[in-house]
């Protein structure tokens, strides 16, 4: 499913840094989310995943902050083309996907920000205010380049730390580390080095992994993977399966008809036997063991390893 | 793979070791048997230089409860618990933890018995310390029905479930 | 369907009709059997499913029921503290279905900084403010419960596990809300024969986990009872219990009166705001009698009852009736 929104506002709001508010063409009420939650926007040739700034209930707008990576700085090209949105200009992305959420049991939320990394974390600090958790931020970046900070303080007051001296936040970072009330959750956003370098040192201070929480961009869904050819046994046919359609979805469409509940890789209702060829197993159902006998395959998710693979059809 | 995922706790009998990524530590024993171990934890843990506080009693009570409490309200993340003694004893303590804040694994536990069970009843809501064994049957003390001690176990209440035993005999 | 079908369709009370009949085979064993929800289901006597929300002619009675066992035992809702923000979810998302379903009888609509609920079906008009508990009777899953016939479990996901950490469930079938609650999924299912060796729960606690805003699935689960009891909960236990075995040595007519094939459609729902799973278990009764007016239903319930494994029969309570009960439905057999 793909949303198809139009750009409202894009605003520089820091050195490099627009900010962009998409809505419905109607300004019609779009999918909520949780706090954390991220999109997959088509930028020119590229799709990139970028995080809301939203709370994430009853959302009429979603809105992004991108800062600007030059292709010669090693950016893919994508955020240019995010810059270059204009209000009233389309644009198709993907619904919200979760994989930051903040941990409801949390005592405490202690949000790290670096640089950029802060769009996330706006969102999980508005939505701490709003139920009244406890909370706190570190928040570092480049000298002009803090995006969000007259919101963040307004927002959060003295439960915020802004800082543009790396000193400064190893010296913040190392007193906060060892001061958390039992029951805090530690989230992350920022450059992969200051990822890092948080998640080594909260480890050294104790943390368990279960408290350390960062945000990393997975892929939006499974991959279109290869294309194969399926020859059915029994029928003697080939029915080619392309890259993107899925080996149910070829068969169905070559009239074979095979029984199929969930087309996620969990029920095992289309569960197809194999007699040569090695599948690609994607699926959640088979366990490791029918995984490496390699005699059957989910064929709503799963592919083939081989060019062939050969089914009992 | 079965009765691992049972709610049922299946906690170590034997010492599993101190979990040496903490920074600071409440060790806490109950019962004699219980004792030795956990004076060889606090004295493995001195040596590594952490932070200790230890308490030994003979049962997991309120008295008992409310301390952890305390030390859990102050505790600072990097703490961990290790606690030892009889089944029921450690499950209540385990709750409290669990109740502040704690996670499962930022708590080491070792069991050293589980003759005695706490039985919630279904029926009136009362808890029973009982000497009854999963799937063995034992009386109330809030209603008097007679319960059968079901293996289905509630971490955050320390209970294990409790039903009438003869409810389809009745006539 | 034929004609033929759709006479004797019409003929058939509504409950029979719109009863969601779960047996794809003779036999039955547990499966992770998840399906996309609002898809319908045609069945031999009429069909189900194509919404999330099913009111239908026991909509006043059922709402009743709840309310005089809420009242006997408000336990029946239980909300963990850490919850609140995904029963107001579960609220605005199921109130806007109703609304949706029902855009004659029922209004969601925003007035100020309050939300104002409009149900003709009960004749209720309810002001509330979003995200304040003292606003609403009942609270969220409270007054939530008071407008849709399913019972209601939310999910909370951490740790790399779902728990069942809020709910409010009236109509329970032989467990207890309030000793489950502040379990994990695999824990509360802990009790339930061979699913945990073939990996039946854990593969659904992945599934349910990877769920994203807005997806909506779907499963059905059943057991038996006797007579229209909804409230099977352990807790009234000695209320039910004598019956499963007075029904066993009851004359044969009775028998097929009262015993009841008992299915819940049970919802998924990822939520959106919150990222709770919204869990929803809708039961619906049906005795063997009214069962045996669609014949092909008839002679596959016996078939399934006459092979289910010992285990499972004792699991889900019917070995003492459970032959009486295939022989009714199986006469020549």
């Amino acid at each position: 499913m793909t949303l198809k929104l139009v750009v409202r506002r894009s605003t520089e709001i820091a050195e490099g840094i627009r900010e962009i508010v998409m809505t419905r063409p109607d300004d019609g009420p779009l999918p909520a989310h949780p706090p954390g939650s991220h999109v997959v926007v088509d930028c020119g040739p590229q799709r990139n995943a970028y995080s809301l700034t939203n709370c994430g209930i009853d959302p009429g707008a979603y809105t992004v902050a991108v800062l600007r990576r030059p292709t010669a700085d090693g950016g893919s090209g994508g955020s240019e083309q995010m810059h270059r949105f204009q209000p009233g200009d389309r644009v198709a992305l993907s619904p919200p996907r979760s994989a930051f959420p903040p941990v409801s049991t949390a005592r405490r939320h202690l949000l790290i920000a670096g640089g950029i990394g802060i769009t996330p974390l706006l969102s999980h600090a508005r939505n701490a205010v709003r139920w009244g958790a406890d909370v706190r931020l570190l928040y570092v970046h480049r000298p002009g380049a803090g995006a969000y900070a007259d919101e963040l303080s307004e927002l959060l007051g003295e439960r915020a730390q802004r800082v543009t001296e790396k000193s400064e936040f190893s010296v913040l970072l190392r007193q906060a580390l060892v001061s958390q009330p039992m029951g805090t959750h530690l989230y992350v956003c920022g450059p992969a080095a200051l990822m890092d370098r948080v998640l080594q040192e909260a480890a050294a201070a104790g943390w368990p992994p279960q408290r350390l929480h960062l945000e990393r961009f997975t892929p939006a869904e499974l991959d279109p993977g290869q294309p194969f050819t399926a020859s059915l046994g029994r029928s003697r046919r080939q029915v080619s399966v392309p890259a993107g359609t899925s080996l149910l979805e070829a068969l169905e469409n070559a009239g074979v008809e095979v029984p199929n509940m969930c087309r996620q890789g969990v029920c095992g209702e289309c569960r197809v036997p194999v007699l040569a060829g090695r599948p690609l197993h994607r699926d959640e159902f088979l366990s490791e063991d029918e995984r490496v006998a390699g005699d059957s395959v989910m064929c709503c998710v799963s592919r083939s390893e081989t060019e062939t693979l050969e089914v009992d059809l | 793979m079965g009765l691992q995922h049972t709610s049922v706790p299946r906690w170590p009998t034997a010492d599993p070791g101190v979990d040496r990524t903490g920074r600071a530590y409440a060790v806490m024993s109950f019962g004699p048997d219980a004792a030795p171990l956990a004076a060889g934890w606090g004295r493995e843990l001195h040596a590594l230089g952490r932070t200790v506080w230890s308490w030994h009693g003979e049962a997991a009570t309120d008295e008992a409860v409310a301390e952890l409490r305390r030390q859990v309200e102050y505790a600072t993340v990097g703490w961990r618990l290790m606690l030892a003694g009889p089944q029921c004893d450690v499950l209540r303590a385990h709750a409290e933890a669990l109740r502040g804040g704690v996670l499962e694994a930022e708590i080491t536990v070792l069991v050293t018995d589980a003759v005695r069970t706490r039985v919630w009843c279904a029926h009136c809501g009362a808890t029973t310390l009982a000497d009854a064994a999963l799937g063995e049957v034992t009386g109330c003390s809030g209603c008097g029905r007679s319960l059968y001690v079901y293996h289905h176990v509630s971490r955050r209440t320390a209970t294990h479930l409790g039903f009438m035993a003869d409810a389809e005999e009745l006539q | 369907m034929t004609t033929a079908a759709a006479r004797r369709s019409a003929a058939l009370s509504s409950r029979i009709a719109g009863f969601p009949f779960p047996f794809r085979a003779d036999t039955y064993r547990y499966s992770t059997n998840v399906e996309p929800a609002r898809v319908p289901v045609a069945t031999e006597a009429g069909g189900w499913g194509g919404g999330i929300l099913d009111i239908d002619g026991e909509y006043a009675a059922e709402l009743a029921e709840r309310e005089r066992i809420l009242a006997a035992d408000p336990t029946r809702l239980t909300v963990l503290p850490h919850m609140r923000p995904a029963c107001w979810d579960a609220l605005r998302t199921l109130l806007r279905e109703l609304a949706a379903q029902h855009p004659d009888m029922m209004e969601l609509r925003r007035d100020g900084d309050e939300l104002v609920w409009r149900n003709e079906l009960l004749g209720i008009e309810q002001r509330f403010r979003d995200g304040d508990d003292d606003t609403l009777p009942g609270g969220p899953l409270g007054f939530l419960g008071s407008q849709i016939q399913d019972d209601i479990v939310l999910l909370d996901q951490r740790e790399g596990s779902l728990w069942a950490d809020a709910g409010l469930v009236t109509f329970a079938a032989d467990w207890s809300l309030h000793f489950d609650v502040g379990m994990r999924f695999l824990e509360v299912h802990g009790p339930v024969p061979r699913v945990h060796e073939e990996g039946v729960i854990s593969r659904a606690e992945r599934f349910l986990m990877r769920l994203q805003p807005g997806q909506e699935y779907r499963r059905t689960n059943w057991t038996m009872s006797v007579d229209r009891r909804l409230d099977q909960s352990t807790e009234v236990y000695p209320l039910w219990g004598r019956d499963r075995r007075l029904i066993a040595e009851a004359p044969a007519d009775e028998l097929a009166e009262r015993l009841q094939l008992r299915v819940e459609v049970q919802h998924l729902i990822r939520l959106g705001a919150s990222g709770a799973v919204l869990f929803l278990i809708r039961t619906y009764l049906l005795s063997l009698a009214e069962l045996a007016q669609v014949p092909a239903w008839r002679t596959r319930f016996g078939r399934v009852l006459a092979e289910l494994p010992d285990d499972m029969a004792e699991y889900k309570g019917l070995t003492r009736f459970r032959r009486a009960a295939a022989d009714w439905l199986l006469p020549d057999s």
